[in-house]
Order: structure tokens, then C-alpha cells, then sequence
């Protein structure tokens, strides 16, 4: 069968569903092939969700092990990415709801000048081009700390992976209407954070 | 409220470009195949573990009720110590009686 377009960034699918086929049947060999085609992606999915580069592949690896003991619930191959990117999302939450338990903790682990001076190391290494994308990556990821966890992934789903209402839908299992006033209300939001970040912008 | 809409398009844009999908580590597929093997053993051991209170419940259980039976059992030693045709006989010892017809045999 010929893969189909889902979505705009997220595109086409990346393998084909006789494979999934095989992989949902037992074989080990299909099911690293599906691996090996999608980590890429879910990884960089993950990272924007959970923000921390060292704790990317852990969590991206926890999807993968989700999907390999669910893969006999899925009803057809059709449905696969939504539910490997509802798997995503889950392990994302997941992870999330963890680190705020242990963020107090964490924080007071690092003195205050242990972080002035990893913040000047890291600092030193960067070229224009990249300072420029650590700013835009600081800024949007302070922005997205204004605003709900919930608001913070359905925004990240669709205005940074580009995933297209319909994959969204099947994602969170509503009908369209009800995501089309969650994705309203989470922009909205962010819009307000975004005016009382950057003012003189709207001015 | 326009501006401000199309720069935070632009941001999300800019912000996509500048976190790409990093590459996996050369250890991601054996750490996950791993990962997997671990689970499969955890689920294994668990389905073991549940058989093996299955059995031990099953023989306690059998215990319990031969202990309960088994007192019961001794009181009718003596009902079941004779013959299959001693109980029968005992049991249909009247019908001779009724089957003779009344009268005098003098």
C-alpha cells in the first residue's frame, strides 16, 4: 500500500503500512526498521516538548518501548502515526509531571554561580548564528513557560511540528470543533504572554 | 493585535529552524532492544510469580478442605464398611413385606 500525506512539517509518512504490518505482527527486524524511520523525528518532537537536551533519547526510547507492547492494540496501520505521536505526548506529560516533582531539588543542586559560569562557557563557544538561535529558542521557550503544560503541547504540536488538525483530532480524540476552541483559547494565550513579553512589538 | 499575530507566526517558524531533530546516539537502538528485553523478563517473572500463588493457593485450599472433610468422612466408616450388596439388601429389606398379601397362613 502507498504511504499517504498527513501533514504540512510532519508530511508524509515514513513507512509504509505493510511494515507496520509485520512489526505489529512480531518481527523484530520491521519493528527497527520503524524505529530507525521515525526516532528522528520524535525525538525532535520530544525535545521541543520537554525542553532538556540530556533527557531526549530516554524519553524517546520510553515511547518506542510504549509502542512495541501496544503495537497489537492498534486497530490498523492507518491510525499508526497519531498513535505514535499520542504515545509521544503521553511520555512527554509524563515526563514533565516527574521533573516538576524533582525541579525544587534540582534547582538548589546548582549554585548560582556554578550557573553564572556554565552559562559563560557555553557562552563562549557559540558563533553569531548560533547565538541567534539559542536567543529565539530561549525567548519561545520562556514564552511557552507562561502558559499551561496542556496550551504549551497542543501549540507545539501545531504551529512548530505542523501537525494538521485531523492528525491532531485523531491525537487527542476530539471531534474538530471542540480542538478548534482549545487551539483558539491556548493561542490566545500565548498571544497575551507574547504582548507582555514583548510590548514595544505591539505598540 | 495583527502585528503581534504574524510575529509570533514568524517566531514559531524561526523557533522550528532553530531546534532541528537531533540524531540519535550510536547506543539508542541497543539501550531501547535492551529496554525491551528487560520489560519482556518483568513480564515474564510477573506471570510466574501470579502461576505460583495460583498453585500455592490451590494446595492450601486443598489442605483446608481435607482438613474440614476429613473428620466427617471417619463417622460413616461403619455405613460404608459393608458390601455394595449388604447396603442394598439393608436398604430394600422391607419390600419382601409389602410384596406378601395379607391374610391368615395358619
Amino acid at each position: 500500500m502507498p504511504p499517504v500525506t498527513l501533514g504540512a512539517v510532519a508530511a508524509v509518512m515514513l513507512v509504509d503500512f505493510e511494515l507496520i504490518e509485520r512489526a505489529r505482527s512480531g518481527d523484530d527486524g520491521a519493528f527497527n526498521q520503524v524505529v530507525q524511520a521515525y526516532r528522528k523525528r520524535i525525538l525532535g518532537t520530544i525535545a521541543r516538548l520537554i525542553g532538556r537536551p540530556e533527557d531526549v533519547e530516554d524519553v524517546g526510547q520510553e515511547v518506542f518501548l510504549r509502542l512495541y507492547f501496544s503495537l497489537d492494540q492498534l486497530r490498523t496501520a492507518e491510525v499508526f502515526e497519531p498513535w505514535l505521536y499520542r504515545l509521544t505526548v503521553n511520555a512527554a506529560y509524563d515526563y514533565l509531571r516527574k521533573q516538576r516533582r524533582r525541579r525544587e531539588s534540582r534547582m538548589s543542586d546548582l549554585s548560582e554561580q556554578q550557573v553564572m559560569m556554565a552559562d559563560a562557557a557555553a557562552g563562549g563557544k557559540q558563533n553569531a548564528e548560533e547565538t541567534r538561535r539559542t536567543k529565539i529558542r530561549e525567548t519561545v521557550d520562556d514564552l511557552l513557560g507562561k502558559i499551561s503544560e496542556e496550551d504549551r503541547i497542543l501549540l507545539i504540536l501545531k504551529e512548530v511540528d505542523g501537525l494538521s488538525l485531523k492528525e491532531l483530532e485523531k491525537i487527542y480524540r476530539v471531534n474538530e470543533n471542540a480542538l478548534k476552541v482549545r487551539l483558539f483559547r491556548a493561542r490566545q494565550r500565548v498571544l497575551k504572554a507574547y504582548e507582555s513579553q514583548e510590548p514595544e512589538v505591539g505598540g | 493585535m495583527d502585528r503581534m499575530k504574524d510575529r509570533l507566526d514568524a517566531l514559531w517558524a524561526e523557533y522550528r529552524e532553530a531546534t532541528p531533530d537531533p540524531e540519535a546516539g550510536p547506543d539508542f537502538m541497543p539501550e531501547l532492544w535492551h529496554k525491551i528485553e528487560a520489560r519482556r523478563v518483568e513480564t515474564t517473572s510477573v506471570f510466574r510469580r501470579l502461576a505460583q500463588i495460583c498453585v500455592m493457593a490451590t494446595v492450601a485450599l486443598a489442605l483446608i478442605m481435607g482438613a474440614v472433610l476429613i473428620p466427617h468422612g471417619s463417622s460413616d466408616e461403619a455405613f460404608y464398611s459393608g458390601t455394595y450388596v449388604d447396603v442394598l439388601a439393608a436398604e430394600h429389606s422391607n419390600d419382601y413385606v409389602e410384596a406378601l398379601p395379607v391374610g391368615d397362613y395358619r
